[in-house]
C-alpha cells in the first residue's frame, strides 16, 4: 500500500491489516461492493479497510452476559426523554407556550408559500428492467388471445376458440420465469403469494397470474382429452381472470409516486388493455392462419377488425393522456421513452397501411399488419416502463405534482378515505391457518435460497480449488492469477 | 460452524394485545449543524456497507447524495442561493470594514461590487433525512410479500428475511426513501432501530446526535415538543419555521400524519420534499382499478361483438373481402 501522502497520518500507526480468523471470510456481498469500489476509487492510496473488525464480518465485541440487560437501557426510553436542550428551565430551546393553529398556520403558510427553489432528490427512480415491460406484454397478449377464444366460443367456431385457448396458455408461460427473474432476490419468488393482500396491486397480479395460468392450462388439458364443454367453461373463466390480467399492470404502475405513471392513472388501464386485445388478436390470428384457417373466414376478418379498432383505441387514450399530463408528459416524450412511442406509433400507421394495401391486392400484407401490431404492443410496454426513470429524476414536474395533488379538499369521497397502512387480516381465514401458511412460504424460500447458495458457493471453491493446484504444479506463487503456459 | 457473517435476518411478529404507543423522530433543522454523526452511527449501529463515498458531485459539498438501500439516515446539505438577511447585513459590514469578516472568500472591499458580493454568498441549511413512518405508509401498501410491516411502536419496518427484491417499494414511497440494494438484492430502509427499541435504548441516531436535532421518544410528546419550539422560534422572529408532517390540521396531513418529522425554515421543496404527499396506492388504487376493469371487461365485450358482426357479415355473403 503506497504511504506516501503524509496527509493519511493516522493510517501510518494503523498497524496491518487484521488477519482473516478461519470461518471469517466477507460474505460474497462484500466481495463483491469491493470489487465494485475497487474499479471506481484508486486502492493504492485509498485505504478501505473497515475501523472495526474484519470486512465483511461483524464487529469484535460481544455481550458480557448474554440475555442480561443492556446496561444503559432505561424504563420507558428514560435515556432518551433526558436532553439539555428541551428542558425549559435549562435554555429557551421550547420555553414558548405551544399553539396548535399556529404551527397549523405556518405549515399552510409555508407548505403553499410559492416556490423559488426546487432542489432534488424527490423519489427514487424505478429499478425495473425491460424484463417486466416484457412480461407486461406477454400477460396482455395472452388475456387478449383469451378474450379470443371467449368470443370464437360465443361465434360458434370451436376449432378457433381451442387454438386461442393454446395460444393464450403458451403466450403466458414464459411470463413467471420473467418476473422472477427481475426479482432482486429471484430464489424467493415464492413469497409473491406469501399473503393474499387486496390492497397491493402486484400481489392480486400475482395471484391473478396463477389463476390465469391453472384455468388456462385446465382448459387446453380439456381440449385434448376431449370434454369441450368443459373446455369452454374454463375458457370463459380464463378470460374473466385475463380482463384483470392485461389490465392489472396499468394499475400497477399507476399506484406509485412517480408523476407519469400516476398522473395517468386512469389511462393506464385502458390503454394497456387496448395494446392487450391488439396483441392477443393479432398473435392468435398469425397462429390460425399459419394453422390452416381458410381465407375468408369470418373469424379472420373479426380479429383484423379488433386489431385495427383496438390499436387506433390505444392511440387515442396515449393521446388524451398526454394532453392530460401537462408537463409531466415530458418523460414520455424523452430520449428512449420518445423514440419507443414514436417507433411505436409508426408500426401502428404501418399496419394500418398494410391493411389498406391488403384490400386491394389480396396478399399476405394482412399478416405483416399483425407482425407490425405485435411489435407496437411491445414498444407502448417499453415506452411506458422506461418513462417511470426520467419521470422520477424530473424534480420540477414532482413538486409541482404534489403541489397540485394538495389542493383545497373539501372533504374526500367516500373511496378516497385513508387507512392506517397497518397489518391488516389479508385472508377471510382463521389466524393460525394464515400464519402458517405464510410462514411455510417464507421457510420454503429461505431453504431454497440456502440450497442455491451453497451450490454457488461450493462450484465457486472447487474452481478455486482447481487454480490453486494449477499454480502449483506450475511453481507459480500464491497471488499471481496468470500461469504462463511454455510452448 | 457458521462459514461466514451470521445472517442477519430478523422476523418481527407483532405482539397482540402488546404496547402499541407509538415513537418517532422529531427532527429539528435549526439546531441541526451538520455533523454526519448521525449517517456514521446509523452505518455502524445496523452493520450497513459504505456506498463508495463519492467527491466532487459537483453541486453539493454533500457526498451522500440520497436516502438508499445501505444510507438510511442522510444529512441534507441545502447551500441557499440567498443570503439570509443576517448574513447579508453581516457580509456588508465586514467588506465595508475590509477586514473579510469570517467569510474567506471575499476579497476585500473596493476590489468587488458589494450588493454582487453578497449575493453570490451562501448559506447553508442541514436536514438529516430520514424514513417517515408514515401512517398511511405508501412501501407498506405496495409490498405483495408482506416483508413490511407495522410494528408494535407504530415504526413500519422490513423484514429482511421476506423481502425477495421486487422493487414495488421503491416508486411507491412518496418520499423517496426506500431503495433496491443493487448487490444484495433486497429493499432497505430506516428500521427506527427496532432491535435497540426492543432492547429499551433509542436509536443510534438520535443517541449520536450532539445538539439534540434528532430527538426520539413518543410521538404526542414529540409534536408538543415541536410545536413549543415553532413558538419559540416565531417569538423570536423567525416566521418561516414551521412543522413538517406533524401540527397539520385533519385535511392537510401528509400522508396521514409522519411518525418522523421535521421542523424546517425554508419551503419544503428547497429541502427536496413534496409540499403535499399520502401513499399513492391508496390515493389511485381505486380508481386506477375501476377504470381498468372496467375496460378489460369492456374489450372482452367488444370481442365477442365483433365475432358477431363478422358471423352476421359472413352470412350475409358478403365474404371476407381480402381476408
Amino acid at each position: 500500500m503506497n504511504r506516501e501522502h503524509g496527509w493519511e497520518g493516522p493510517l501510518e500507526h494503523a498497524g496491518e491489516a487484521a488477519e482473516l480468523a478461519a470461518g471469517h471470510a466477507p460474505p460474497d456481498n462484500a466481495r463483491a461492493r469491493e470489487a465494485h469500489w475497487v474499479s471506481d476509487h484508486d486502492t493504492e492510496t485509498r485505504d478501505i479497510r473497515p475501523a472495526l473488525g474484519a470486512r465483511g464480518g461483524p464487529g469484535p465485541w460481544n455481550a458480557a452476559e448474554p440475555g442480561a440487560p443492556v446496561a444503559l437501557a432505561r424504563p420507558d426510553f428514560g435515556d432518551a426523554r433526558w436532553s439539555y436542550l428541551y428542558k425549559a428551565r435549562d435554555t429557551d430551546y421550547a420555553g414558548a407556550q405551544p399553539d396548535a393553529d399556529l404551527v397549523a398556520e405556518a405549515n399552510r403558510r409555508m407548505r403553499d408559500a410559492p416556490v423559488s427553489d426546487v432542489r432534488g432528490p424527490f423519489i427514487h427512480a424505478p429499478v425495473w428492467s425491460g424484463m417486466v415491460a416484457t412480461y407486461f406484454w406477454l400477460g396482455g397478449m395472452a388475456s387478449g388471445s383469451a378474450f379470443v377464444s371467449l368470443a370464437c366460443d360465443a361465434a360458434g367456431d370451436h376449432r378457433s376458440a381451442a387454438i386461442a385457448r393454446k395460444v393464450a396458455v403458451a403466450v403466458v408461460s414464459p411470463a413467471p420465469a420473467l418476473l422472477i427473474a427481475d426479482l432482486g432476490r429471484p430464489e424467493r419468488f415464492l413469497n409473491m403469494t406469501r399473503i393474499f393482500k387486496p390492497r397491493s396491486p402486484m400481489n392480486t397480479g400475482a395471484w391473478c397470474l396463477v389463476a390465469f395460468s391453472a384455468s388456462g392450462a385446465l382448459a387446453v388439458g380439456c381440449d385434448e382429452i376431449g370434454r369441450p364443454k368443459a373446455a369452454r367453461g374454463l375458457g370463459a373463466l380464463t378470460a374473466l381472470f385475463g380482463s384483470y390480467l392485461g389490465s392489472y399492470t396499468g394499475v400497477l404502475l399507476a399506484c406509485t409516486a412517480v408523476p407519469v405513471w400516476s398522473g395517468s392513472r386512469t389511462i393506464l388501464g385502458p390503454a394497456f388493455v387496448a395494446t392487450a386485445t391488439a396483441t392477443g388478436a393479432a398473435a392468435t390470428r398469425l397462429v390460425l392462419v399459419a394453422s390452416g384457417l381458410p381465407h375468408g373466414h369470418p373469424t379472420r376478418k373479426a380479429l383484423g377488425t379488433i386489431e385495427t379498432t383496438a390499436m387506433l383505441t390505444e392511440l387515442s387514450i396515449s393521446a388524451l393522456g398526454e394532453r392530460r399530463l401537462g408537463d409531466a408528459a415530458r418523460a414520455l416524450r424523452g430520449d428512449r421513452p420518445g423514440l419507443y412511442f414514436r417507433s411505436a406509433k409508426s408500426l401502428v400507421s404501418l399496419g394500418l397501411s398494410l391493411r389498406l394495401l391488403a384490400r386491394r391486392t389480396g396478399g399476405r400484407e394482412h399478416e405483416l399488419a399483425s407482425v407490425a401490431y405485435l411489435a407496437a404492443g411491445l414498444l407502448f410496454r417499453f415506452a411506458w416502463v422506461s418513462a417511470g426513470e426520467p419521470s422520477a429524476r424530473d424534480d420540477a414536474v414532482v413538486a409541482a405534482m404534489a403541489r397540485e395533488r394538495g389542493g383545497p379538499q373539501a372533504g374526500r369521497r367516500p373511496w378516497q378515505a385513508r387507512a392506517l397502512s397497518s397489518r391488516r387480516p389479508p385472508w377471510p381465514l382463521p389466524d393460525v391457518i394464515r400464519r402458517t401458511y405464510g410462514e411455510a412460504i417464507r421457510r420454503t424460500s429461505l431453504a431454497i435460497e440456502r440450497r442455491l447458495s451453497a451450490v454457488s458457493r461450493d462450484v465457486q471453491e472447487r474452481h478455486e480449488e482447481l487454480v490453486r493446484q494449477g499454480e502449483g504444479a506450475d511453481g507459480a506463487g500464491p497471488g499471481h492469477g496468470q500461469v504462463e503456459v511454455a510452448g | 460452524m457458521s462459514t461466514s457473517a451470521p445472517q442477519t435476518e430478523i422476523a418481527i411478529h407483532r405482539v397482540a394485545g402488546g404496547p402499541s404507543q407509538r415513537m418517532g423522530f422529531f427532527t429539528d433543522t435549526s439546531v441541526c449543524i451538520g455533523c454526519k454523526a448521525c449517517e456514521v452511527a446509523c452505518k455502524q449501529w445496523n452493520d450497513l456497507p459504505a456506498d463508495g463515498s463519492q467527491t466532487g458531485k459537483g453541486v453539493s459539498y454533500d457526498h451522500t447524495g440520497d436516502l438508499s438501500a445501505s444510507t438510511w439516515r442522510h444529512v441534507r446539505f441545502v447551500e441557499l442561493l440567498e443570503p439570509s438577511p443576517q448574513l447579508r447585513e453581516e457580509a456588508e459590514r465586514a467588506l465595508i470594514n475590509g477586514a473579510g469578516g469570517h467569510l474567506p472568500s471575499i476579497p476585500a472591499a473596493g476590489a468587488i461590487d458589494v450588493t454582487e458580493g453578497t449575493h453570490k454568498l451562501g448559506d447553508w441549511v442541514f436536514m438529516s433525512d430520514v424514513c417517515r413512518h408514515c401512517t398511511n405508509a405508501g412501501c407498506l401498501d405496495a409490498c405483495p410479500t408482506g416483508a413490511l410491516i407495522r410494528t408494535e411502536h407504530q415504526t413500519v419496518v422490513l423484514q429482511a428475511d421476506v423481502c425477495n427484491g421486487c422493487g414495488y417499494c421503491v416508486p411507491a414511497c412518496p418520499f423517496g426513501v426506500v431503495d433496491r440494494d443493487p448487490i444484495d438484492g433486497r429493499a432497505g430502509k430506516c428500521t427506527l432501530c427496532y432491535d435497540r427499541l426492543e432492547d429499551g435504548l433509542e436509536p443510534a441516531c438520535a443517541k449520536s446526535c450532539p445538539t439534540d436535532s434528532i430527538q426520539f421518544g413518543p410521538h404526542d410528546e414529540l409534536v408538543e415538543i415541536a410545536s413549543r419550539r415553532v413558538a419559540e422560534l416565531h417569538s423570536r422572529g423567525i416566521d418561516g419555521a414551521y412543522l413538517y408532517g406533524a401540527g397539520d390540521g385533519p385535511e392537510e396531513q401528509l400522508a396521514g400524519g409522519l411518525g418522523a418529522f421535521f421542523l424546517l425554515t425554508e419551503p419544503p421543496e428547497r429541502y427536496g420534499l413534496p409540499a403535499h404527499a399520502d401513499s399513492p396506492v391508496q390515493e389511485n388504487v381505486v380508481p386506477a382499478t375501476l377504470a381498468a376493469v372496467a375496460a378489460g371487461l369492456l374489450a372482452g365485450a367488444g370481442t365477442v361483438l365483433a365475432f358477431a358482426v363478422a358471423a352476421r357479415r359472413g352470412r350475409g355473403g358478403r365474404g371476407g373481402g381480402s381476408w
